[in-house]
């Protein structure tokens, strides 16, 4: 009945767990969270259902690979989005419009990631360099994934209406609502790094935020159409949606009848 | 996106379980689509709104009953298609992890039972215009026009409610959660209206006014939205 030499049964190497603060549920504590990311389209499958997937995974070593394949999914949505904005108005700005907004957005990225490993380290959190850059471009893959969730929506309001005011309000609701859910990402991330409070964190969103708007400012036109590529003054975004918004008639489609 | 399964056939009694709400054979539904169902329900919703939708359009003009019966069931399907990509993602970033089919089925099932209704209701909306004079400006001021626009509004609303209830009951089976079903169904829904509202004005006008012509889509279907119209016509009430 028993056999002589029982051959013990082959236990995969235990991964441990990565212990977080407070009441926290440690991240891979799921087997499912250890399971690599081997492509993009895991990598969004993972970002939208099992986003303590790729926390956990950007904590492994060989995180970069996971870090260039988030990226590359950022710049390819935002340049697809851009097409649809550059829509709108057509001609050059059909290819202008999505290489402004694929470069703005990653230009803003950049400029706000050592703000926040500073605020992710004046928090007490335990977070390297690298797992700060792969959680900002999982907001990044976030909100530029749900952007071409919303690109049918925007592309029926393109073809439909000629106001240049209303149609920068509505990418920038669309471009907000995702932003929302990216930073919701982040922050999720940010509280498995052992900070003693996010009030640093919440200061960098506000940052953020305010540097991705200029952006917008500092690169217009992105939706209407001008003579130059890039804009020959400087303006502050508020001033420059006073302006559009005081100047419908001007501000308006090109070709249209208004 | 969905399962082929041709030796089944097209089963009309399942509507009846789609309106009784019978969740555990509808939660099956959702988690096995198959091209048989999926055929089933969009053929339901063409032909109760497209009853529906004639039953409209046919107080101002047989042409426009034809019209109406088109664009009706149009509005539903590429409102469900447009936002589906979106629906999608919206469910697991808000809890409910659906699958992108799944998601699809559910709201397409929730306007199959929207749809049903509109039909059901159809030939009662056909009598009342069956019983109204003829449109004319002299009928769009009276009581006649105000009571059928009431009762459209009312069925339309009935119709819609019912759908979203039994939409909102299959999700709450499937998540777990009564909570993450109602987040779930509130963004799905304010999507689906935003964007039906506006592909509604671009395929304007269903009953269509006695003053200008019938046609398929008005001359300036493509300019300006619902949206701006609704806010230059506040501007004009508070400015008047």
């Amino acid at each position: 009945m028993n056999e002589p030499n029982p051959v013990p049964p082959q236990v995969p190497p235990q991964i441990p767990p990565v212990m977080a603060s407070g009441s926290l549920r440690p991240l891979g504590d799921d087997p499912a969270e250890r399971v690599p990311i081997p492509n993009i389209i895991s990598a969004i499958d993972a970002i939208l259902r099992h986003p303590r997937r790729v926390m956990f995974q950007l904590r492994q070593p060989g995180a970069g690979r996971l870090i260039a394949m988030m990226l590359l999914v950022s710049i390819v949505c935002s340049l697809i989005y851009g097409v649809v904005v550059g829509t709108f108005s057509g001609g050059a700005q059909l290819w202008a419009a999505p290489a402004k907004i694929a470069v703005g957005l990653m230009i803003s990225a950049l400029i706000c990631l050592p703000s926040l490993y500073i605020f992710t380290c004046l928090s007490g959190s335990q977070a390297r360099l690298v797992e700060v850059f792969g959680l900002l471009a999982g907001l990044l893959m976030l909100m530029t994934i749900l952007l071409i969730g919303f690109a049918p929506v925007a592309w029926i309001f393109s073809q439909s209406t000629e106001s240049l005011a209303w149609m920068g309000t509505l990418h920038l609701v669309f471009w907000f609502i995702a932003t929302i859910f990216g930073l919701r990402f982040l922050e999720a991330g940010f509280s498995h790094s052992n900070a003693r409070s996010h009030a640093g964190f919440h200061t960098w969103v506000v940052i953020f935020l305010l540097v991705a708007v200029q952006m917008t400012t500092a690169l217009r036109p992105i939706l209407g159409t001008a003579n130059t590529f890039l804009p020959t003054e400087k303006q502050f975004f508020v001033s420059h949606w006073v302006d559009c918004l005081k100047a419908p008639a001007a501000a308006a489609k090109p070709g249209s009848p208004n | 996106m969905i399962m082929r399964a041709p030796a089944e056939k097209l089963n009309p009694r399942e509507i009846g379980t789609l309106l009784r709400g019978e969740l555990a054979t509808l939660g099956g539904w959702i988690e096995q689509c198959s091209l048989r169902r999926f055929a089933l329900h969009v053929g339901v919703i063409i032909l109760g709104t497209g009853f529906y939708g004639a039953a409209m359009g046919w107080w101002r003009d047989p042409q426009q009953a034809l019209f109406t019966a088109i664009k009706f069931p149009l509005i539903i399907l590429l409102t469900t298609a447009g936002n589906a990509l979106l629906n999608a993602m919206l469910a697991p970033l808000l809890g409910l992890n659906l699958p992108f089919r799944q998601s699809f089925s559910a709201i397409l099932m929730s306007f199959t039972v929207a749809a049903a209704i509109l039909g059901a209701f159809s030939p009662v909306m056909a009598f009342m215009v069956w019983n109204a004079p003829p449109m004319s400006p002299a009928a769009v001021s009276g009581a006649t026009y105000s009571f059928i626009k009431l009762a459209n509004v009312a069925v339309i609303a009935f119709a819609g409610t019912t759908g979203n209830v039994r939409l909102f009951q299959t999700l709450a089976r499937l998540g777990g959660s009564k909570a993450i079903a109602f987040r779930v169904l509130v963004a799905w829904l304010a999507g689906n209206l935003f964007l039906g509202g506006q592909l509604s004005w671009i395929l304007r006008p269903f009953i269509g006014s006695p003053g200008l012509p019938v046609e398929f889509f008005r001359a300036t279907a493509l300019h300006g939205n619902f949206y701006e119209n609704i806010f230059q016509t506040l501007l004009q009430i508070f400015n008047d």
